[in-house]
This record gives structure tokens, C-alpha cells and sequence, in this order.
């Protein structure tokens, strides 16, 4: 096969790889937000809430062995909670437990999710958005990229629900098929951003503002999350 | 108890090691809270099970307890009952004044030149990446930093913002390394500049430097960015090193008498 043969094949698995997750991550926003589905608004976060959320992110946790966290997000505007609307859980000391953020704005360690791109850009877009790579401080402390899908309740934007991939577990995902490729190759995100290269070349978290004279850059296709192949 | 000790970090395992007979209540507590200051434990991270603990601490169950007691009541850390329970860590702990003083006391010149001969090695570096990998929108975070610094007038406030500050400059380096290392520079020094125990700091130039720092990463200047964060960071360590002489230096005559 030719390099460009190569590299379109590389490319049409990992878009195989992204849109499984994405209709997985789409599944969980659409079963959040069944649990409001009949209730009338203002819509609230009730206490009887927080045992079926947390039903959801354990499974998707336990379906999805390369996902460290995943949860939900709300609206401030969509449903009212009293401890702020974030709702995550993650895989540590081989458990799942439920990470604590500071959400008071002006805390201490206040975690400002709402201006975060995964939530601002999937309100903004009614889209599902994946941002990173990126160092989550204040949330994971990790070098992660989150996957976010928004949750629609009645048509209306109410939050976000996501899964949190640790890069250096993408890069074990992504390396054998990058590495099928002859010669320096990157997988881009959106902004252009190297998520996982084939060598030291193109390294994670580095920008691409132009395309080398010879490479050539390949969408990858799955709606909405911009990601490309550089080759 | 494995479980624990396999799933720690080498660091962690330093701060859940055992302790000496005497004050071992009071010990644990400040392991715990310096843990938290220096960012080896997070908030809202859950302490290993009190049976685990007490055995990695080397003390008994009751003398555990006394601890988290001390720390619950500080505010630092709350248990809740129940499947998910635990003890969690809730909040950073303060410092006094009285201890920031007592650090001046006991930090020499040498020390704080020292600390700030690091942070230059660090941020010189970060700030070069941020310029590098950091993207337009990205920067509005470090925007909203400098302006907290000016609208508050509390210490805590302002250093809370200048910390939040340089640490993001490494989240926007994408380098979790530097990012933990900017931690715990901020973790030493940033009480002192700005707790109020001498000379009290310019909050308004030090966000005017923030700002122009911030718009030398917007541009893409590494150099002017460097440059900038260097000279920022020598004025830290101006006012330091004047906030300590001015507390006063301990003569050899007064350490005679």
C-alpha cells in the first residue's frame, strides 16, 4: 500500500475508534437526561438523583477500561443543585470514587467548569466537543483529554455529560495504528494540537500552525470534534 | 493496609511514614497539613482508611483520631459516614502571621535567593512553552488572575490570585511536571509575599506585570515573555528579602544574652 492508502486506512479506524465512544458518551448524556424527562420546572438535582448518576458513570467506568472519570455536568440555568452541578466520578485505588471539586466561585481552589471548553463548547454548539490534550488542574491534576456530550432535556441545553482519558493512555490506543504509517504522523485535534505522534517529531501537546511542505493533513471523520492526520 | 502503601506514590509514602513517640497527635497533623500546602495531597483527595492509617503512622487508633479531630476542627478535613465516606481533605490550610514571621526568621538571605533562583529556572522555561502551545482564548484565565489580584484587598485574596497565576502559565505550558513544580514554589513563598507581617506588596504593579506577562504570551513573544517573568520574579525577590530585614536581624549580641 501506498503511504497516502496508509494513512487513509489509519485515519477511518481511529474516526471507527472515536465515533463508537462518541455514540457511547452520546447514550450516556441521552440517559441523564431521562431522569428528568417527566418532571416539572423548574428542574432540580434531588437527592434521590445522585445514586442513579452515580449508577451511570460506574458503568460507563467499568464498560470503558481506557476511561479514568466520567460524570455530569449541569447548567446552572438547566437544573438546580445545591453543591454546584458537577457530579464525577473516577477510577482510583482501584475503586470508583467521586471527586471532590471546589465549585464556590472565589474558593480557594474554586474548579470554574462552566468556562471550561468541554462544557462552554458543547452549550455553545449543542454539540459534543472533546478538548485536550490539556492539564487538568484543580480537577484530575492529570494530563487528560476530555470527551463531552450535551445533555438535551425537552430540546434544551441542561449540561454535559463526558469521560476523561488519561494521553498516555490514548497514546497506547493510537500508537499501532500511527505506527503503520511510513514516516513522521500525528493525530491533531481541532485546534491543531498533537494528541499522540508516531515519533519525536510531532510531540503531544505541541502546536502545528503550518503544514510541513511534505505532509498533508487528513480529517478524521467524526462530526464535530475537528481531528485530523498528519502525514 | 498493601493495598494503601502499593497505590501511594513514593512522595505519599514519605508523608504516612512512622513517627516518634513523643507529640505524635500534633506530628501527624502538621505532616498533613504540610502535605496539603505543598501539594502531595490534594483537596478533595480521601485519607486512606483510620485502621491503615494509625498502622502506617506507627500509633495507636486513639491517638488517629485525636489528629483528624484537630484537623476536622481546623476545617481541613470532614468525614462522612456511609458507602462512599471517608475522610476527605476539604480545604488548604491557613497560616498565620505568627508563622510567617517565624519563617522570615529562620529563612536566610541565602535561602530566599535560592528558592528564587529555582522559580526563575522553572518559569523561564514555562513561560517560553506557554508561548509555544498556549492558544488566544486560552489566555482570558490568566486575565481573569491579574484583574482578581487588583479588585481584592485581602492577603489571602491577592496571594490565592498570584499563585492561581503562575500556575496556570504551566497548565498552559501543557507540562504537568512544571505545573506540580509551580505548585510548590507557590506553596513556599507566596504567603510571605503577601501576608502582611512587614512591608506590604503593590498588588497594583504586580498585576500590571501579570498583564504584560499575559499580553507577551497572547503575542507569541517568547523573549519579551521571559524577560518579563524574570524581572517579575526578581522584584519577589527584592521584597522578600527587604520584608525579612525589616522584621529586624537577630545580632550575635542579642544571641549571646
Amino acid at each position: 500500500m501506498s503511504t497516502n492508502s496508509l494513512a487513509t486506512k489509519a485515519a477511518d479506524e481511529i474516526a471507527a475508534w472515536m465515533n463508537a465512544l462518541g455514540r457511547d458518551v452520546d447514550e450516556f448524556a441521552a440517559q441523564t437526561a431521562e431522569l428528568w424527562s417527566d418532571r416539572p420546572s423548574p428542574l432540580s438535582l434531588e437527592p434521590g438523583d445522585l445514586p442513579k448518576l452515580e449508577n451511570l458513570a460506574k458503568g460507563f467506568l467499568e464498560t470503558h477500561s481506557f476511561v479514568v472519570g466520567a460524570g455530569v455536568i449541569f447548567s446552572r440555568e438547566a437544573i438546580k443543585s445545591n453543591d454546584g452541578g458537577l457530579e464525577w466520578w473516577i477510577k482510583r485505588h482501584e475503586s470508583v470514587e467521586k471527586l471532590e471539586f471546589d465549585l464556590t466561585p472565589g474558593g480557594e481552589r474554586f474548579y470554574d467548569y462552566q468556562n471550561m471548553p468541554f462544557f462552554a463548547a458543547a452549550d455553545r454548539t449543542g454539540e459534543q466537543t472533546a478538548w485536550g490534550p490539556y492539564v487538568d488542574y484543580l480537577g484530575l491534576d492529570e494530563y487528560i483529554l476530555t470527551h463531552s456530550a450535551p445533555i438535551k432535556v425537552e430540546g434544551k441545553f441542561a449540561g454535559v455529560a463526558g469521560c476523561d482519558i488519561r494521553i498516555r493512555k490514548l497514546e497506547e490506543i493510537f500508537m499501532p495504528v500511527l505506527r503503520a504509517i511510513p514516516g513522521d504522523a500525528a493525530l491533531l485535534n481541532g485546534s491543531g494540537r498533537v494528541v499522540v505522534g508516531n515519533s519525536g517529531a510531532y510531540l503531544v501537546g505541541e502546536r502545528i500552525r503550518s503544514t510541513p511542505s511534505d505532509k498533508s493533513v487528513l480529517p478524521i471523520d467524526v462530526p464535530h470534534l475537528g481531528f485530523s492526520l498528519l502525514s | 493496609m498493601e493495598s494503601f502503601l502499593a497505590s501511594t506514590t513514593a512522595f505519599q509514602a514519605q508523608v504516612y511514614r512512622s513517627l516518634p513517640e513523643t507529640e505524635r497527635s500534633e506530628a501527624i497533623v502538621n505532616r498533613i497539613s504540610k502535605a496539603i500546602a505543598l501539594g502531595l495531597l490534594k483537596v478533595g483527595e480521601r485519607l486512606p482508611p483510620e485502621s491503615a492509617l494509625s498502622e502506617m503512622f506507627g500509633v495507636a487508633p486513639s491517638t488517629l483520631r485525636e489528629a483528624l479531630s484537630d484537623l476536622r476542627d481546623q476545617g481541613i478535613v470532614t468525614t462522612r459516614r456511609g458507602r462512599s465516606g471517608g475522610t476527605f481533605i476539604v480545604k488548604q490550610p491557613f497560616t498565620s502571621a505568627d508563622a510567617i514571621r517565624k519563617w522570615f526568621e529562620e529563612t536566610s538571605i541565602a535561602e530566599i535567593r535560592d528558592v528564587g533562583d529555582e522559580h526563575a529556572a522553572i518559569a523561564a522555561a514555562t513561560v517560553r512553552l506557554a508561548c509555544e502551545r498556549a492558544e488566544s482564548h486560552e489566555i482570558s484565565r490568566l486575565l481573569e488572575h491579574a484583574r482578581t489580584l487588583v479588585m481584592s484587598d485581602k492577603p489571602e485574596l491577592r496571594a490565592r490570585a498570584d499563585s492561581r497565576f503562575h500556575i496556570e502559565l504551566a497548565v498552559l505550558a501543557q507540562s504537568p511536571r512544571l505545573m506540580n513544580a509551580e505548585i510548590r514554589l507557590q506553596a513556599e513563598t507566596v504567603q510571605a509575599l503577601w501576608t502582611p507581617v512587614s512591608l506590604t506588596r503593590d498588588a497594583e504593579r504586580v498585576a500590571t506585570e501579570h498583564l504584560a506577562l499575559a499580553r507577551a504570551i497572547a503575542d507569541d513573544s517568547p523573549e519579551e515573555a521571559q524577560r518579563l517573568v524574570l524581572d517579575h520574579i526578581r522584584q519577589d525577590i527584592h521584597h522578600l528579602v527587604d520584608a525579612k530585614l525589616s522584621l529586624g536581624y537577630p545580632t550575635m549580641q542579642q544571641e549571646r544574652q
